[in-house]
């Protein structure tokens, strides 16, 4: 299994941080963690898929809304590593059992300290995760905006 | 002689009843074209509160709908559209042009 945010390090390296994590299982339809909670640790997921939402009312009602999907290899709840350090989306496992790492903040951190050859590769893998995330994001709401300014100006 | 005009004369009373039963039969029928416009605009004022009460039901019509719909239709509906939209923004990702940027998709909520 090759995690995205390991990309770049070598099998002892990957091994090392692989180790100060923890392995669970997630239920289907059990949350990970949810919008607001503090974000102390960093998923890398293993098996299943992790569904990220948000909430909209929809109806007057509350509902958590799909935002995107994390399938085995990608990474979930970097706001672990990112000020203030909470989560901004609810995790669910998706319609199956999930497994994931738990890789706790200061663990991490400490092996940052320790290894700032493989703490620069791991920090350029989250650049590249947060990156896609923020030209998905930007994308899509261009594309959300262009149809309100055309039904606005209809 | 005396037999002669009495007949012409029963034969012109005739005629002048029968003038005035034409006319007054004439008449009738041209009172009635005077009402007859009264009846095409009622017949135009039924049908135009028809198309107006259509008119009225048709912007109501997408309002009441989505309502009908289950609310796990709807969600499921939404999370097909943000899939359909995340496709798509991964594809302008991929390959950076304006017209991949606003590329349309199938979901029910763009069309």
């Amino acid at each position: 299994m090759t995690h995205e945010l390991l990309n770049g390090l070598s099998s002892a390296e990957a091994e090392q941080v692989l180790r100060l994590g923890t392995r669970l299982m997630v239920p289907a339809g059990t949350e990970l963690f949810r919008l607001g909670d503090p974000a102390d640790r960093l998923f890398l997921t293993e098996r299943g898929r992790i569904r990220l939402t948000m909430p909209m009312q929809v109806r007057g009602r509350e509902e958590d809304i799909f935002v995107e999907e994390m399938a085995p290899g990608q990474t979930v709840g970097w706001s672990a590593l990112i000020p203030p350090y909470r989560f901004t989306l609810t995790a669910i496992a998706s319609l199956h059992e999930a497994k994931v790492i738990a890789l706790p903040r200061e663990s991490l951190q400490g092996y940052f300290a320790a290894n700032p050859a493989a703490a620069y590769k791991i920090a350029l893998n989250l650049a590249v995760v947060i990156g896609h995330r923020l030209q998905l994001s930007q994308t899509m709401w261009v594309r959300e905006m262009q149809r309100t300014v055309e039904v606005r100006s209809a | 002689m005396e037999m002669i005009l009495m007949g012409l004369c029963v034969a012109v009373f005739g005629m002048g009843v029968a003038a005035v039963a034409f006319g007054a039969a004439t008449r009738s029928v041209s009172s009635d074209s005077v009402v007859q416009p009264q009846l095409p605009l009622v017949k135009a004022a039924a049908p135009a509160r028809f198309f107006s009460d259509r008119a009225a039901v048709t912007p109501t019509v997408p309002s009441v709908t989505p309502r009908q719909v289950p609310i796990e239709v709807l969600l499921l509906q939404i999370e097909n559209h943000v899939r359909m939209e995340q496709a798509a923004a991964e594809v302008f990702i991929a390959f950076p042009s304006q017209a991949h940027l606003h590329s349309k998709t199938a979901s029910p909520f763009v069309n």
